[in-house]
């Protein structure tokens, strides 16, 4: 009877597909938002790709030269990309989107800054990006912060080194201060290496958190002979969105619950021998071939579209699987519930936001406030379920449990559906 | 093969129904006659296990209805007032879906759908959308998905309603049909025509109750074995009750300021009875005389017309 039941509704879905096509385009959507928002950077391994960035030098002197070959060398050079453009070049290349920002260095910096005068760096953010500026402007005040600590510490001998950058010194004197700023250095350098406070990677021990993940981005948490892959933002979101947009692609699914209440085909199965419990477990099976499509597009496109690779398919597959039937049983009994389709999709839509929003699926747990976080969170499913797969990227979860749990918990729902239908039809409510 | 004992069921302060008995044989149609709101619905839905009573009891092929639902469901078939079909499928698809739910196996389910579809005249439609049937053809696929398991006791809840008379003759005519092999058929209407025309035994039900129950020419009975005479006159102020021996001799049905309806007492020659009419001591206008109708009944019990 359950084969009946799906393919009935199967072919139903298929008979009139233009719903059912616009929930599963919803996370394409939203795949290909994000796509344009950070732009399709699928040759670097942090997500993010390179910043492309304009430095605009109205200062021409040695320091900005400084601050200009900083910016691309070493490290900075696998995640930086700098042009150095004139302004009206610089600006017609942000508009055209080309660029991420504009850095300016204005004129007088340099000397300005060894006076001990208060100088700006400027940053023109693109405003159609959201991230990548954003990045930038993080890195220009560690850069400012930077300046200011050699400002305070290196105050006297600006005079000196101002007439050196300016041409002004002897060979003599430029040596000396080299030589002075050396000696200055090696007496900190107890307190700078190793630094006052400094974390250790521990392999398998600490679990990675929102904020740690990118820091730990260039250790080595896995074996040696099978490195663990680096943070990727987009996998990040993409659990997260899943999380989220799985409810309530279920959610639509199952309205079709309330349609047949509708249509009296429910009432008519009622009429005939059968127990209610095939009914609504016929539904949410159906509901979970729906979400599994939706699963599939969200996850497998958005690794097609970011070009990245799960690294552990199956089991992220499982633990969505059972994601998706926990999904369904919550939002068969909030259907059981609710009196009629409109009522029930408002209350599924604010459930699912809330449920999403405290299990750490839209937001990183770590950011939440600490009474949910400690309290709320760990009970929710969602969270089981976002914070199983990011752990999964490490190869180093345990996902049965959470699976198992969820699985459980859907089983669960689905009979207490049932029975409020059944109490409901006992009530005579349609 | 049905007894349906002293049922009720209230919402509230509301009876919808309220200590109704009768029963249905095999190969029999009892119908249950009464105006929207009346209670048969309600009643259809307790019959079928879709209400449980608050008090009362059913019985289906002997057992109780409590006791073995769904041996007792097994039993039946429904066809609800409201069409109950999947509008995306084909007529075929649904009458498959509602025998396969009903138990049959896929084969056996397609077999009995091409039989109704037969039955029905719809197997030229048979793999169409039901979205594109006409009314009437709904309202056949909605009949015939209630019978795919062949069950004894089949329940319709106002299958006709809202179509055209050719359509609605179509399906009596089937249900005629099923009557002769022997199926136990729970009929509920306000069509006075159809109850008249199609059914052995007649409930009729108003505010819940069962009111008077039996064939149609035994509910005839209740307004004596004669006639129903309809008065015209301009009666103004005069009434049956100053007229000297009338309420002996006939029983008002429904009385207006032009219209008097009336039907004999006992058993009286027609034309006696037309003449004492003639002789009241109103201006007359017109006098006609009918056998009495369901409607005359229903008058007659409740005080007003059935389609009031």
């Amino acid at each position: 009877m359950l084969r009946a039941l799906i393919a009935k509704d199967l072919r139903r879905a298929c008979r009139n597909p233009l719903p059912w096509l616009l929930n599963l385009a919803l996370p394409l959507i939203i795949t290909a938002v994000i796509g344009i928002v950070f732009g399709r950077q699928g040759d670097s391994e942090s997500g993010l790709g390179r910043i492309r960035f304009a430095v605009v030098d109205d200062d021409k002197s040695v320091l900005a030269d400084f601050l200009r070959g900083a910016a691309n060398q070493g490290k900075a050079g696998q995640y930086l990309e700098p042009v150095f453009l004139e302004r009206a070049a610089a600006d017609q290349q942000l508009k055209a989107d080309k660029l991420s920002a504009i850095l300016v260095i204005p004129a007088g910096f340099a000397s300005n800054y060894l006076t001990g005068e208060k100088v700006q760096l400027e940053l023109i953010k693109n405003p159609a990006e959201q991230i990548h500026p954003a990045v930038l402007e993080e890195l220009l005040e560690v850069v400012a912060g930077a300046l200011n600590a050699i400002s305070r510490n290196f105050n006297s001998e600006f005079p000196a080194w101002r007439k050196v950058i300016e041409g002004n010194g002897d060979y003599h004197e430029a040596a000396r201060l080299i030589e002075q700023t050396g000696n200055r250095l090696q007496a900190a350098r107890q307190y700078l290496f190793p630094p006052l406070v400094s974390y250790t990677d521990q392999p398998g021990d600490a679990k990675p958190s929102a904020a740690s993940e990118p820091k730990s981005a260039g250790s080595n948490r896995g074996s040696e002979k099978n490195p663990a892959p680096k943070f990727n933002l987009f996998a990040y979101m993409l659990v997260g969105m899943a999380g989220m947009f799985l409810l309530m692609l279920s959610s639509q699914a199952l309205m079709d619950l309330h349609r047949e209440l509708a249509m009296r085909t429910f009432e008519r199965y009622h009429t005939l021998h059968n127990k209610l419990l095939p009914f609504v477990a016929g539904k949410a099976l159906f509901t979970v071939v729906i979400v599994s499509i939706g699963a599939t597009i969200l996850l497998g496109g958005g690794q097609w579209l970011f070009r990245f690779r799960w690294p552990r398919p199956l089991e992220l597959g499982v633990l969505t699987l059972a994601y998706g039937c926990f999904a369904t049983g919550l939002m068969a009994v909030t259907v059981a519930i609710m009196p009629d389709e409109r009522r029930a999709s408002a209350l599924n839509n604010v459930l699912s936001m809330i449920v999403s929003m405290a299990g750490g699926c839209m937001f990183p747990p770590e950011q939440l406030p600490s009474a949910m976080r400690e309290h709320l969170s760990p009970l929710l499913p969602t969270y089981w379920f976002a914070t199983t797969a990011r752990e999964l990227w490490w190869s180093e979860a345990s996902w049965q449990i959470p699976a198992a749990k969820l699985a459980a918990l859907a089983m669960l729902c689905v009979a207490l559906a049932a029975f409020l239908f059944k109490r409901r039809f006992e009530k005579g409510t349609r | 093969m049905l007894k349906v004992s002293a049922i009720a069921k209230a919402y509230g302060a509301v009876r919808a129904v309220d200590g109704v008995s009768f029963h249905v044989s095999e190969g029999e149609i009892y119908g249950l006659l009464g105006p929207n709101g009346a209670g048969k619905t309600t009643t259809i839905s307790m019959v079928c296990g879709l209400l449980r009573p608050d008090t009362g009891e059913i019985f289906v092929n002997g057992k109780p209805f409590s006791a073995s639902p769904d041996e007792a469901k097994r039993l039946m078939g429904v066809t609800p007032q409201d069409l109950a079909l999947y509008e995306e499928l084909t007529g075929r698809e649904n009458l498959e879906f509602w025998g396969r739910i009903a138990g049959l196996q896929p084969a056996g389910a397609r077999t009995r759908a091409g039989e109704l579809l037969e039955a029905l005249s719809l197997t030229d439609r048979a793999k169409d959308p039901v979205k594109t049937y006409s009314g009437g053809m709904k309202r056949r696929i909605n009949l015939g998905c209630a019978l795919v398991h062949r069950p004894k006791l089949v329940l319709l809840d106002e299958p006709t309603v809202g179509i055209d008379p050719q359509a609605r003759a179509s399906i009596l005519e089937f249900i005629v049909g099923l009557r002769a092999t022997g199926t136990a058929i729970l009929y509920t209407t306000h069509y006075l025509e159809e109850a008249e025309a199609l059914c052995q035994r007649i409930g009729i039900i108003d505010h819940g109750k069962l009111l008077a129950e039996g064939t149609l020419s035994q509910l005839q009975e209740r307004l004596g074995k004669g006639h129903v005479f309809t008065v015209e006159a301009d009666f103004g102020a005069s009434s049956p009750a100053q007229w000297e021996g009338f309420a002996e001799r006939f029983l008002v049905l429904q009385k207006s300021e032009k219209q008097l309806v009336v039907a004999a007492v006992g058993k009286r020659d027609p034309s006696d009875c037309l003449k004492e009419l003639l002789a009241l001591p109103v201006r007359l206008e017109n006098v006609s005389l009918k056998r009495p109708s369901l409607n005359d009944v229903f008058l007659h019990l409740t005080g007003r017309q059935l389609r009031e």
